[in-house]
């Protein structure tokens, strides 16, 4: 399939989504919405499928936690990937349980070479489940942990090498994350292994309510203009991949999200191989 | 215990309110603050907007900041224990109960109570709901031994008061709302991709408990007419056909 852009999928823009004809335009959700026996909402997903292609971006296996992926979520996750047979599967570089309990947060850690290892299975638990590899995302950050062992980017591309996953660039993580640690966004960028990257996500982010200089990862603005700039950079690098316009918080009329949607599917379709 | 494991419950207590035990992994114990105040709030908005759009109708009482409030502090309590939040809120009505600042409203509980009902319902397993001619077909005395399924979207609860009437006129969106003394019930189902939901009498409940208890249809008509012997049982159970409350008849034998 040739790289296109797409919308995270909202249940008010279901009609709207249906309705759309734009060339190439995929839609995203999170499975963990969709984890029901039965109901209108999964009637919805599939009317929508049955039209357009479909990712599924999951937000809580917790592939970072200390423990085995949730038998009962793999096996929803796998009903959704054989019912709705997604283009792509993606998780985050994250944990959100917790002895029991779920943490609604992606949640950080130390990256230890131990860390490495049981997310390195966790993943490979996760792609035994579904039958395919998965797409893993850089998460935002906000705390200036101590004690890694590797780099984000090292850490990444050592879970590719041994698992065979792919990577979920979110590129406003990247951004978000550089500013509250204090990081070049660009140098990150560019020490990502080019042919794992499968796909391409961006938000809008603000700027903590409570004062604290952090940046929020809030997925409910428009995507920032140093967003872009990074993107371009990025695609001009690695080439143009299927691309997300996330939104999920004060969302606006789909015509307004389509717009974004359209500049970066502008972007992917002016994209020429650059030879040096 | 891993080391991973160690960070993760230091994590989790930080987030808690005991930051210092977070100091092993931050370059200063004031370096933190900030960063947990917002994993904090996040995950107080993720359980929060979860039950706000599970219990609607509690929420529309209770106004949004009394409800937030309330919200926040049921998830300090009780976290999800499924990343799915649309199943979140199931000990939210019980909590409600107990919650002294909703003492003066004795009636939430049970508001929360047909809220959750109603999202049960709304996802429930698929079925095909049993048509009048699936009834028509057999013979009185069969009809009498057989036993029914329900529909799985089906649910339903009774109370001393007037819940459900309360409830439906809040759900219908009116701003003047009356809790009677009589004792209601309340019928929920899926049909076309569409909940519904009306307000049914004792005997309707006792019929339908039966039912869903495996007695046979005489025995459950029986018990409804205990429940109310003003009911019209023949009208209750075409009514509750035509409602699509049945996906399977299983006949007795004569």
């Amino acid at each position: 399939m040739t790289p296109a852009a797409g919308l995270g999928l909202k249940p008010q823009h279901y009609d709207d989504a249906l309705a759309a004809t734009a060339p190439g335009l995929w839609f995203e959700v999170h499975p963990e919405n969709y984890m029901s026996a039965g109901g209108p909402r999964l009637d919805a997903l599939a009317a929508v499928r049955a039209r357009h292609p479909l990712s599924l971006h999951g937000v809580g296996l917790s592939l970072a936690a200390d423990a085995d992926p949730d038998p009962e979520h793999l096996t929803a996750l796998r009903l959704l990937v054989d019912r709705f047979e997604p283009f792509v599967v993606s998780e985050h570089l994250a944990w959100s349980t917790h002895r029991g309990a779920h943490q609604p947060d992606l949640l950080p850690f130390p990256r230890t070479h131990a860390a490495l290892a049981r997310i390195a299975d966790n993943i490979g638990r996760m792609q035994d489940a579904l039958g395919r590899t998965v797409l893993i995302e850089n998460p935002s950050l906000y705390l200036p942990l101590t004690g890694h062992d590797l780099d984000e980017t090292d850490f990444l591309a050592a879970l590719v090498a041994r698992t065979g996953c792919g990577l979920l660039v979110d590129v406003n993580n990247v951004f978000v994350s550089a500013s509250n640690l204090g990081y070049s966004a660009q140098a990150y960028l560019d020490a990502l292994p080019a042919a794992a990257i499968g796909e391409i996500h961006l938000a809008g982010h603000g700027p903590d309510e409570g004062g604290s200089g952090l940046l929020i990862d809030t997925h409910g603005a428009p995507v920032a203009e140093t967003v872009w700039s990074l993107y371009r950079r990025l695609i001009d690098r690695v080439g143009p991949r299927p691309t997300l316009i996330e939104r999920d918080d004060d969302i606006p009329a789909f015509a307004v999200l389509m717009a974004e949607r359209d500049r970066a599917q502008a972007l992917i379709a002016a994209w020429e191989p650059v030879y040096v | 215990m891993s080391d991973l494991l160690d960070f993760q419950d230091a994590f989790v207590a930080a987030l808690g309110g005991a930051p210092s035990a977070l100091t092993p992994w931050l370059p200063s114990r004031q370096a933190g603050e900030a960063g947990l105040a917002v994993y904090r709030n996040t995950i107080a908005k993720g359980c929060v907007d979860a039950l706000a759009a599970n219990f609607p109708t509690v929420r529309d009482m209770v106004g949004e900041d009394w409800f937030r409030a309330a919200a926040a502090l049921f998830a300090r309590e009780a976290l999800p224990t499924s990343a799915a939040l649309l199943d979140y809120g199931a000990d939210f009505p019980a909590w409600l109960d107990r919650f002294p600042p909703a003492a003066d409203l004795p009636y939430l509980a049970a508001v929360a109570h047909l809220d959750r009902l109603w999202t049960e319902t709304l996802f429930a397993a698929e079925a095909a709901s049993l048509s009048p001619q699936a009834f028509a077909g057999l013979p009185p005395a069969a009809l009498a031994q057989a036993r029914v399924a329900l529909h799985p979207s089906a649910r339903f609860a009774r109370f001393e008061a007037g819940v459900p009437s309360l409830w439906s006129a809040a759900r219908a969106g009116q701003a003047e709302l009356e809790l009677s003394e009589t004792p209601e019930g309340l019928l929920l189902m899926r049909s076309a991709g569409r909940v519904t939901h009306r307000v049914v009498g004792l005997a309707e409940i006792a019929f339908l408990t039966a039912c869903r208890a495996g007695q046979p249809l005489a025995r459950a008509i029986g018990l409804a007419a205990e429940a109310d012997d003003g009911a019209d049982l023949q009208s209750l159970f075409a009514a509750l056909i035509a409602d699509g409350v049945f996906s399977g008849l299983k006949s007795g034998t004569l």
